[in-house]
Formats: C-alpha cells, structure tokens, sequence
C-alpha cells in the first residue's frame, strides 16, 4: 500500500467546506439577530398599542399616540409610482440595448446606467430638492393639475415635495437596477430562438414580442421585484423630497412619509422611550411588509414557471 | 438534367456568394431543387453548407455584417430583388434548425399556431384544424394530442423537433430547409425524422444539411458535396455516392477526409 491511501487527501476540501458553512451559518444568525433585536427594542410599542398600531394612522409624538399606516401607505404608494415608471422604462431600454443598438455603443450606454447604481441617495436627494421639486412645482404639477385635475389623484395645491416626486425620484434610482437585469435577461436568450420567429416570417418587431420578451416575462419580473425592494429600502432620498407629513392623502401632490423616512427623520430627535419603541415596530413592519412582498413575488414567478414561462434557457 | 425536370424547378440559387465580415463563407454556388424532392446538402464543418442554406430564406443577412450577392429564384422570382419583403419569403421558406428552438413561452398548440398567427389568423377553428393537420404530418400528434395546452419544451428532444417541423409546415410553405435537423437527436428520434423526411417530400420541396453521409444516401434524391465554400458536385444521390465525378468528392465520401 502506497502512502496514497493513507495520507488524508480530503483535508483541503473539508476545510473549504467549513468555511463555506460557517459563512452561511453567520449570514443567518445576522438575521436572527436582527429580528431578535427589532423585536425587544419594538416590544414597549406593541405592548401598549397592540394590533391597533397596525390599523391606526394616528402618529402623534406630543401625545403618544402611535400608528403606522400612513407610513405603510407613503412607502407601498411611492414604491408603486416608481416600478409603474422605472419598469416600462427600463424593459425598453433594455430591449433597445440589446436588441437594436449596435453593440458598441450597447457597451458603453449599458457601463453609464450601471454607473447610476453608484451615485449615493443623498446626492439623488439634492437633485430632487434644486431641480426636480422645482420643476415639479412649477411645470408638471400645475400642467397635470389643469388637465387632470378632475381625477382626486391629481388635486390640490402644487407643493413641489410629495408623494409623486417621491415616486419619480425613486423611479429614477431604481431604473439601473431593473435595466442591467433585464438586459442581461435578454442576452441569455439564444439567438436560435430568434431565428425561429425570423425563419416563421415574423419581422423585427414581431420576433422581439414572440422570442424575446414573451420568454422572459419572469426574469422581468424578478427584476422588477429587486426594483421594489430597493424602491421600499431606500431613505434618504425619499426623506428629503416626500414632504414627511404623517398622513393618508388621496392626492399624488400632498406631502407624505414612508417607513424608512420616518424612522431617518425622527429616530435622533425621538426622546420619550415609547417614542423610540414606536419607532422600532416601524422597522418591524417594514420588515414585515418586505417579507410579505418579496414571498408573494416568489409564489408567482415560481407559478408562472412551473406553467412553462420558463426565463428561455 | 431533363427538360421535364427543369420544369419543375421550385427553387434555384444562382452564384450566391455570402459573407461574414470580409470573409467568404460561399463561393457563387448554383444550385436547384425540383419539386417534391430531398436535396442533401453535405461536406466537412466549416463548408459553407450551413451559411448556403440560410441565404436561401435570406435569415444569412439578420446577423450583422454580413453579406450576400447573387440570385435566388423561388417560383420564378428572384428573393433578392430590390423591394422583396424578406419577411414575405420567410413566409414561403420554412426551417427547421439544428437544435429544436420551440418558443418556450408558448404551449404545443400556440407553437404551432405561431406562424399562422403571424399572418393575421386568429380564427380558433381554423387554427386549431391546421395545428392537428400539421402535427398528423409531423407525425406527432397522436403523441401530444392530450396534452396540447402543455408547454413545447416540456416534449422530448426528438419530439420538440418534430414540433418545429409542425410550426414550420402550418403554414403551408412550398419549400422546407433544414439545418442538420438531427444532429442533436439520438437514433431512434433520428429515424423518425428521416422517416418524416421522406414522407414529407410528396407535399414540400426538402433542401437539408447534414454531416451524416449515410443519412444523405438514405434519404435524399440529389446531393450537393461543398468544400471551402464552393460546390464541388452535385447530382443524383446514388450518382454522388456510387460514381463521383470528382476526386474530392470520393475522397470526402469514403472516409479519406472530413
């Protein structure tokens, strides 16, 4: 017998394994911790207001009165109106990238949306209080308002901030994100797939409809649902052009807040502990919501997949 | 060839030459297909056979630069004249690909609804008279017929190519190309589609490539041997096979390169 079969040749491999399973182990516990922590420092909110603080869209800090759902209702609102404009954006971008554009000029348009990806919030925030809530203010909200404003979304006075420069703004964040999906998306598409719409007699536009987008419809919907996550996520850009009132409003012009804004806005100012506390279960329902969301988007591309709209592998 | 033969010509491509960039994939092949026949189209990879057979439906020129010279003549007119919609002859040219690409999005029944589709037909009844019609003839709708509305790529590999071969023929194109339709088939499949082939032919003209010889001589009533992008014989099958008249042709056939 050889020292072959005595020498411990699977050494390397087991040491590899541990540290991949230690990684997985601590990016679980991270979360559990998360959740343990969230929990105890939420506990003194839900204890005084129980499942009402889930229905009551009373926010009052003087008074101690807490309830989360016009935050709900400014970070399910504002994320909506930004997928409803960054998704028909992106996908067409994408496609026009991918499909149309020579790919030169593919490459470097698709380096400069990804390079969106890395501008930090703040400075999205500062552009949207110098330009975009101006212009809002001055152009679109008073143009809408005349034309539209028979429709309760588009009533009331033009602030600048609110809930749909909130939107817009973070349409525009969430476009790079959403775009460099699907482009990539589209690319993996095989070129035989095109072929065969060509060969069928099908034209330009035709063959994009039947082999490209048709076969993609859930890794577009995987991209968007990041979008979301990031539209829902994202703070300080929001915080800065939403207007942060407490309140439910029809309008898409009057001011507004969403979970993670407030929580940015009065976490270092909050003073009283059932204050802090109520913020803390702000976080836990963001948490919630999240889970929620992201699970349902699961069931349904999953669904979809199992019915054969597979993403054209 | 006979004059009654030449009569009977549906097809013929006339010194097409075909680019990739700057190089030249073919070399002005001349080359016609008479109706209701399986022309074989072999020779060693890289030959041009490939490229040949996508000028033919003018699919060679949707990928980017690239180029074409010469003629085409399909029911006496030339695919490549100034004004010729090359979606209209994709419309008379159908193909069938080396990998079966069914539309994964779509169901057994919408891929091969897809064609007719395009044409603006959306009469339930006719289309689903014509999807049962095309998948008899690609012999395969006894084995699908229960489960229409199931997706194309849930099929077997053999299977999924002989529902192209049904998406192709629904609409009725006089001429079928096919691009080593088999070559990613295990035999069994393979001999289905060979089958087919030669069952097909009584009702559309059959241009095919292939790598497999036996294949060509089994199947095929002319053949067309190609080497660096030019026709170097093309004849009756069992002429080619049997009496080459050049010598590269006997060698690439018995075995000697390739």
């Amino acid at each position: 017998m050889s020292t072959l079969w005595q020498k411990d040749i699977h050494r390397g491999d087991r040491l590899f394994q541990f540290v991949l399973r230690a990684c997985a182990i601590a990016a679980m516990v991270l979360l559990l911790f998360m959740v343990v922590n969230l929990g105890y420092r939420s506990w003194p909110a839900f204890k005084v207001f129980g499942l009402k603080f889930f229905v009551s869209s009373d926010w009052d800090p003087v008074n101690d009165q807490f309830g989360v759902v016009s935050f709900v209702y400014g970070t399910l609102v504002s994320s909506a109106l930004a997928l409803l404009i960054a998704v028909p954006v992106s996908v067409g971008s994408a496609l026009c990238l991918t499909e149309l554009a020579p790919r030169r000029i593919s490459a470097v348009l698709g380096f400069l949306i990804e390079m969106l990806a890395a501008i930090p919030s703040v400075v999205y925030g500062l552009w949207g209080i110098f330009v975009l809530a101006p212009l809002m203010r001055e152009t679109v909200q008073p143009f809408l308002g005349k034309y539209l404003g028979w429709i309760p979304l588009f009533s009331g006075p033009a602030y600048g901030v609110g809930m749909l420069t909130a939107g817009i703004l973070l349409a525009i964040m969430i476009i790079p994100t959403i775009l460099s999906i699907s482009r990539e998306v589209f690319f993996a598409i095989p070129r035989a797939q095109r072929e065969a719409a060509l060969a069928l007699g099908a034209t330009r536009f035709e063959t994009l409809w039947i082999a490209v987008v048709k076969s993609s419809v859930s890794g577009l919907f995987g991209a968007s649902v990041l979008g979301l996550a990031r539209a829902f996520g994202e703070t300080m850009a929001v915080t800065m052009v939403i207007g942060n009132r407490a309140e439910v409003a029809v309008s898409l012009f009057a001011p507004g807040q969403t979970m993670a804004s407030v929580i940015a806005n009065e976490y270092a100012e909050a003073t009283t502990d059932i204050h802090l506390a109520a913020l803390g279960a702000v976080g836990v329902t963001l948490f919630l919501v999240s889970w929620l969301i992201n699970s349902t988007a699961r069931a349904i591309v999953s669904r979809s997949e199992r019915r054969g709209g597979a993403g054209g592998r | 060839m006979t004059s009654s033969e030449n009569s009977n010509v549906i097809l013929e491509a006339d010194k097409i030459h075909a680019w990739f960039g700057s190089h030249e994939a073919v070399k002005g092949v001349s080359l016609s297909a008479v109706m209701g026949t399986v022309t074989a189209l072999i020779g060693p990879s890289g030959c041009g056979k490939s490229t040949f057979i996508r000028t033919l439906n003018r699919l060679h020129e949707e990928i980017p630069h690239t180029r074409v010279e010469g003629q085409v003549i399909l029911e006496g007119k030339n695919i490549y004249e100034r004004g010729v919609d090359p979606v209209g002859v994709r419309r008379k040219i159908g193909m069938v690909f080396q990998k079966p690409n069914p539309f994964p999005s779509m169901s057994i029944f919408e891929n091969v609804a897809a064609g007719l589709r395009l044409a603006g037909i959306s009469k339930r009844s006719l289309l689903a008279e014509v999807v049962e019609q095309s998948l008899k003839q690609a012999a395969l709708f006894e084995e699908v017929k229960d489960k229409l509305k199931a997706p194309g790529t849930s099929l077997s590999g053999g299977q999924q190519q002989r529902l192209c071969i049904a998406r192709a023929l629904a609409v009725k194109p006089p001429v079928l190309l096919m691009d080593e339709p088999t070559s990613a088939l295990d035999p069994i499949s393979t001999a289905k589609i060979e089958e087919l082939v030669m069952e097909l032919k009584k009702d559309v003209t059959v241009v095919m490539v292939t790598h497999n010889m036996q294949q060509a001589a089994r199947i095929s009533d002319k053949t067309a041997f190609f080497l660096m992008g030019e026709l170097i014989e093309w004849g009756d099958t069992s002429q080619v096979f049997t009496t080459p008249k050049v010598e590269k042709t006997e060698q690439y056939i018995t075995g000697r390169f390739g």
